[in-house]
């Protein structure tokens, strides 16, 4: 009787502390140095790049989700309070972070503490609204296009970003961390010569966009946005947008309606058909794809599915 | 000395030649009305010299405010300050905008405009209901919105000022205005102002706690921390209106910890002592009695497979009638988004309250009054499928008690939900009801719903 009564009692704690959800048995060695948070999956992979092996990296958000209308899961808060170090995007594109943040209870990553990285510091940024700036616009990112990791050129400066901003908290890592970046950003610049070609006979080549997630990108490539699917940020577009759209990519011979993978495909396949142009489905975040967590597989993935949709007549 | 005499020389010999070149006496009129003329032009000159002095005065004395409110607005040299990533994140170019320029009715929901940032969001909500159904329901006031059947009204309109206080605390202060059934005439019809939410968030206590004091929705069970205008469906479950009226726990006033347990799965305690304002459960109003309300959450994320919420709450407090009212709760909330877009997306949810009251009957003539005690539950769940950003459709059941009263009821509610964008949404929704005894009807009614945010809006949570 004794064994079994033993073996009930482990049984129930096994069962309680599985409910509760028991912390693994502590130990210095298990420790991560870093624990870094990300909030979208493009900081998180380079983020991980300039980590390392010197901690952890997580990512608030699963690939292929999309960032604008993100509901707060408790998950999350789960994920704020482990961290001690955030990576944000800084351009409002991962503004729910804030509430998720302070329900945490983890002061360390309230915004304006010295544990939160901005990675848009310090770049040149695209279509920064002037004039009145309301929801007549739609969902509107008020300081500026938040997708500046879509351009390899922005690299230098992101990753200046994040790696000062760790070093600052873990100055004993900082050598480490310029020797990471450093190798990271060879990689890209080695890659990005070779993707710059690729593209290179399709500069001037107009190009329509669902959602304005493309100018960097455009602008690395020397590709020419002709106009936005969507054009109000999270409202559906109209029918007089639409036409209007579709006969101006017909009088200019715009070729490739690009679409995120996050984003419903009627419209912009629609817009494609009437125009004569291509539809292809891209995805925005790393990941998204199996075999694309990294920051370069990611972009080599995106490079190779416009490039081929370029190359089709 | 000869060249100013050289260059003199014409002046006397075109004054001479003037003089005799004019006629006599119209040359003293003219004279005359040149003189006018030219004391005019003094006077009109003076004044536009005296205009332009005042207006440098008033530009100089701008000028030196402008540069006295920059010294001002300059930060203290704070930790977060001496960080150059994130300081200059969060400095708006220029400097801060002043008060003046804050309050300046130029562009009141605006956003932000290029170098100004507001200190603070601003968010307006409108929530506008109609509630159709038979005369009887108008005549005897018991329909879901008791007061106002077969009418167009304002259910709540909004105005939300939130955003951080100082780097250790957040502030939030909501305002609402509604239209209130008063009497029977309607004349005495009303539209109420009334605080729903005034307090401040202490985000940096020890222990990883965080602390709200002031007015507040307190954290009891799924549905009571939801404004009006983010309910699930048009109106709330019935058990919630049953058990705590059309109010629900909202504008309580007090205080409230929680804490996220550093544990593998998510894993939130929170309690709250609070004055106990509530008009059907809680009355007593005093802190000598207190509203004492605790939650436990718990969240399993299931990744591709969804993910699952539930909570136990319990409320305990004096009604005012003097006894005690203990109230417990069990909630779950299950949604499978699919993979990509985020549609369709699937939610279940429900919740189960469990009343315990103790009533006073009033006795007469041949039977004194006694306490009697009431143990009651109910509970509500619902599905809904958003099949696309725009359209969901989903059914809610409910079925009840009374609180303290015989009877008991249920309810069919299948809705329709359009959303043109993240700030407008529409809803159509069938209501059955069937109640017995203290309830005893049979009500169809049909309502519908506009609801529109302008500005800052919170982010949705799960």
């Amino acid at each position: 009787m004794r064994p079994r009564r033993t073996l009930r009692l482990v049984s129930l704690i096994a069962v309680l502390a599985g409910l509760l959800g028991a912390p693994p048995a502590p130990g210095p060695a298990a420790e991560p140095a870093l624990r870094v948070l990300a909030t979208l999956p493009d900081l998180w992979s380079i983020t991980r790049a300039l980590v390392g092996d010197l901690g952890r990296v997580e990512v608030a958000t699963r690939p292929g989700q999309n960032p604008h209308d993100l509901e707060i899961r408790p998950s999350q808060i789960l994920l704020v309070k482990r961290a001690e170090i955030l990576v944000r995007n800084g351009l409002e594109e991962d503004a729910w972070i804030d509430p998720i943040v302070e329900s945490s209870g983890n002061p360390r990553l309230l915004r304006g503490s010295a544990s939160v990285i901005e990675a848009s510091q310090g770049l040149d940024l695209l279509k920064i609204p002037s004039g009145r700036v309301d929801r007549s616009l739609g969902d509107v990112h008020p300081s500026g296009n938040p997708h500046f990791t879509l351009d390899p050129g922005t690299m230098p400066t992101v990753t200046a970003s994040i790696a000062d901003g760790l070093a600052r908290l873990r100055p004993d890592l900082a050598p480490k961390l310029e020797a990471n970046r450093r190798e990271f950003l060879a990689r890209v610049e080695s890659r990005f010569q070779r993707w710059r070609e690729r593209l290179a006979p399709y500069r001037g080549a107009r190009v329509v966009s669902y959602h304005d997630s493309w100018p960097y990108f455009y602008r690395a490539y020397g590709l020419i946005e002709l106009g936005v699917v969507e054009d109000r940020p999270g409202v559906p577009p109209t029918p007089q947008h639409l036409t209007s759209l579709v006969r101006r990519m017909k009088e200019q011979g715009a070729r490739l309606v690009v679409l995120e993978s996050w984003y419903p495909p009627e419209s912009a396949a629609a817009v494609a058909r009437l125009a004569g142009a291509k539809l292809v489905v891209i995805p925005q975040s790393p990941g998204a794809v199996p075999g694309t967590a990294d920051y370069i597989a990611h972009m080599e993935h995106v490079v190779t599915a416009l490039a081929k949709a370029l190359a089709d007549p | 000395m000869r060249m100013h005499t050289a260059g003199f020389w014409p002046l006397p010999l075109l004054l001479l030649s003037l003089g005799t070149s004019l006629p006599g006496p119209a040359h003293a009129q003219d004279v005359d009305a040149v003189r006018q003329e030219l004391t005019a032009v003094r006077r009109q000159l003076d004044s536009i010299r005296e205009q332009y002095e005042t207006r440098l005065r008033e530009l100089t004395d701008r000028l030196e405010q402008l540069e006295a409110q920059r010294r001002t607005a300059t930060p203290a040299p704070t930790p977060a300050a001496t960080v150059p990533v994130t300081a200059a994140s969060s400095a708006p170019a220029g400097g801060e905008p002043s008060l003046r320029e804050m309050l300046a009715p130029r562009q009141p929901f605006a956003l932000a405009q290029p170098g100004r940032t507001l200190l603070f969001d601003i968010g307006v909500s409108g929530d506008f209901v109609t509630d159709f159904t038979s005369r009887n329901r108008e005549r005897r006031r018991d329909g879901t919105f008791a007061g106002r059947e077969n009418r167009f009204f304002p259910r709540e309109v909004e105005l939300g000022l939130f955003g951080r206080v100082d780097p250790y605390a957040s502030a939030v202060v909501r305002l609402s205005a509604g239209e209130e059934a008063a009497g029977l005439e309607p004349s005495d019809r009303s539209l109420g102002v009334e605080v729903d939410e005034a307090n401040l968030t202490l985000l940096s206590l020890p222990l990883g706690t965080t602390a709200r004091l002031g007015v507040m929705r307190p954290r009891f069970g799924t549905l009571n921390i939801v404004h009006q205008d983010d309910l699930p469906q048009i109106d709330r479950p019935n058990v919630l209106s049953r058990f705590f009226g059309e109010e629900q726990l909202e504008g309580e006033k007090g205080i409230e910890a929680f804490w996220v347990l550093p544990l593998p799965v998510y894993n939130e305690l929170s309690i709250g002592v609070f004055d106990g304002d509530n008009e059907v459960a809680f009355g007593r109003g005093t802190l000598r009695d207190p509203l004492v309300i605790g939650r436990w959450r718990t969240f399993l994320e299931l990744e591709e497979h969804g993910g699952l919420q539930i909570d136990l709450s319990a409320a305990s407090g004096i009604a005012t009638d003097a006894h005690r009212t203990t109230i417990l709760g069990l909630g779950a909330k299950y949604k499978w988004a699919a993979p990509g877009s985020g549609f369709p997306l699937f939610t279940i949810a429900g919740e189960a309250l469990y009343a315990m009251r103790t009533v006073t009957t009033e006795g007469d003539d041949t039977t004194p009054s006694r306490d009697r005690r009431f143990d009651r539950w109910g509970a509500y769940l619902y599905g809904q499928l958003d099949l696309t950003r725009r359209w969901a459709f989903g059914v809610r059941g409910d079925w009840t008690e009374l609180a303290a009263e015989r009877g008991r009821e249920w309810a069919v509610s299948p809705y329709l939900q359009f959303k043109p964008s993240e700030f407008l949404r529409f809803r159509a929704q069938y209501k059955h009801t069937e109640g017995t005894g203290a309830v005893e009807r049979v009500a169809n009614e049909f309502f519908l719903q506009g609801t529109f945010i302008l500005g800052a809006h919170p982010t949705e949570r799960f």
